[in-house]
């Protein structure tokens, strides 16, 4: 049996875990810090490095008891080596660093994209993967479509080309003066509104598999704020200059502009699927934990759709340390003075290249 | 007397595309060291108008929001120089800035785009092009560049000359 413990600090999440085999979680601990960014509307990066700081060591010791094993009886360190915060990244990846050194364990940098995508091997009970798989990973950060064709072989189909999906959740959230993160809140408003109330676009409807939501963002903004008067702008949001209609049903908007982001989603990830001939379709990341998306992602496409238990949807490391079991297995090791990649895109040459951005 | 302010451009553009197009126009003219500063509200055109830049520019991945890691760090394939794409919304102070690696960003190693620049008004360079977008109807925005300092006035010029042939 093969131990990875997985260390994950990319963004607001510090987080270890040790999984056994790549699909066995032994421990999954998490230290979120949603509250402590909640109040600025999204994460702070100069809070989030000296929360990691706090949290890190007794999220690993956590990790590595509840998981009932000493560190000498791990394998292998995975930790996320990039995209994300700098200064986040750079608490994971240099803790991670001094735990291998001292313990003299192999050492994985692991790309935090490839991280969502492995949740799906942490689902239980596990099936076999039917390769090749079209992967969706729909998170604050990012919105991409890729053709997986077997371990670590990722094809790049498309991206967004402005905000991600959660980034428009949040965007149209603050709009909206609900809580942050927007994703929950805003799927929460929309079960009490008529989805066709607006027929706000669907963006980005051209033949290519790369997405758009600045528009639709745009859109709602259009529908639902009116200019902020001079008096206004002084006393709340001068950054903003602009204010909610009281006119509105905010539940109407959220399950509108819901419907729409959704909608461009399973069109597109449906579309591609069946054009590069997947076998099955997997969802990952924050916004995969929307069920009007998984619905309507399992309507609208003929294959098995696949998405993470709720608690893997967003950031952890047990996902970190399932990627790093199938790079171990492969044999890739990196040295203790890798960098953090901020910028890096999953695709096929991820691991070829040495310090690629 | 001259009909254009030297150190002001004033545009009106009447469609995404050509506020990106515009942006690639711009891109193509930076340099290693230029500080280019969009302002505007949400939905104004400031991440399209930086995708147009990065066009423009020659980024090897194409430019998207940075609202959720606040800055993206960008190369080009023909010489190695480096982008910086920054969103500022959420910084306050300078705590803030240095988490985010601000003076390595700003010591002139490559090309640096901010959007909401007034967050962090206290410590950009004195000199930069400021980029005022504002929003005139569902498509039209209006979008005011201004110099301060002799290289983006020079900018400017070039700007209209290669969009304008004035």
């Amino acid at each position: 049996m093969t131990y990875i413990l997985g260390i994950e600090t990319s963004c607001d999440e510090t987080a270890a875990a040790v999984v056994i085999d790549g699909k066995t979680t032994a421990s999954n601990v998490i230290a979120s810090q949603i509250d402590l960014h909640a109040k600025y509307g999204g994460v702070f990066p100069e809070l989030a490095s000296r929360a990691h700081i706090e949290a890190i060591g007794a999220v690993v010791d956590q990790a590595l008891e509840d998981a009932g094993v000493t560190l000498d009886q791990i394998d292998a360190i995975a930790v996320t080596r990039g995209p994300g915060l700098v200064g986040s990244l750079l608490i994971g990846i240099n803790y991670a660093k001094g735990l291998a050194l001292a313990a003299r364990k192999p050492l994985l940098g692991i790309n935090h994209l490839e991280g969502h995508v492995y949740s799906l091997w942490l689902t239980q009970p596990f099936r076999e993967v039917n390769f090749p798989v079209l992967v969706l990973i729909v998170s604050g950060g990012h919105t991409e479509l890729l053709l997986m064709r077997g371990h670590g072989q990722y094809e790049r189909l498309g991206a967004t080309l402005d905000d991600a999906a959660g980034e428009a959740f949040d965007k149209v959230g603050r709009m909206l003066n609900l809580p942050f993160p927007g994703g929950p809140n805003i799927e929460r408003a929309a079960q009490m509104g008529n989805p066709g109330a607006f027929p706000f676009p669907r963006t980005k409807r051209d033949q290519s598999f790369d997405f758009s939501f600045s528009g639709l963002k745009t859109a709602v903004m259009r529908e639902v704020t009116v200019p902020a008067s001079s008096e206004a702008r002084k006393k709340s949001a001068p950054e903003k200059g602009l204010i909610l209609r009281s006119d509105i049903s905010i539940n109407d908007v959220a399950a509108s502009f819901q419907e729409a982001l959704v909608d461009t989603l399973v069109e597109k990830t449906a579309r591609a699927a069946k054009h590069y001939g997947a076998h099955e379709v997997f969802m990952a990341g924050g916004v995969s934990a929307n069920q009007r998306l998984r619905a309507q992602m399992r309507k609208e496409t003929d294959l098995p759709v696949r998405y993470p238990p709720l608690n893997l949807c967003t950031d952890n490391a047990a996902m970190i340390a399932s990627a790093g079991h199938f790079r171990y297995l492969s044999g890739l090791r990196d040295d203790l003075d890798m960098e953090v990649l901020p910028m890096w895109a999953l695709s096929n040459n991820t691991y070829n290249v040495r310090n690629r951005p | 007397m001259a009909i254009l302010k030297e150190d002001e451009l004033d545009i009106i553009s009447h469609s995404p595309e050509q506020t990106h197009r515009l942006g690639t126009r711009l891109g193509a003219l930076l340099y290693a060291g230029d500080v280019i500063c969009l302002s505007g509200d949400m939905g104004a055109g400031k991440t399209v108008f930086s995708a147009g830049i990065g066009i423009g520019w020659g980024a090897f991945y194409p430019l998207t929001s940075p609202t959720f890691n606040l800055v993206h760090e960008h190369r080009r394939e023909k010489d190695k120089l480096r982008l910086y794409h920054l969103d500022c919304y959420r910084l306050q102070g300078a705590q803030d800035i240095d988490s985010i690696g601000y003076d390595d960003v700003i010591s002139g190693r490559g090309v640096v785009v901010i959007e909401w620049p007034e967050r962090v008004i206290g410590s950009l360079p004195s000199e930069r092009l400021w980029i005022q977008l504002r929003i005139l109807d569902a498509n039209r925005r209006n979008l005011i560049f201004s110099a301060v300092g002799q290289r983006y006035k020079d900018l400017i010029r070039h700007l209209r000359g290669v969009s304008f042939g004035v």
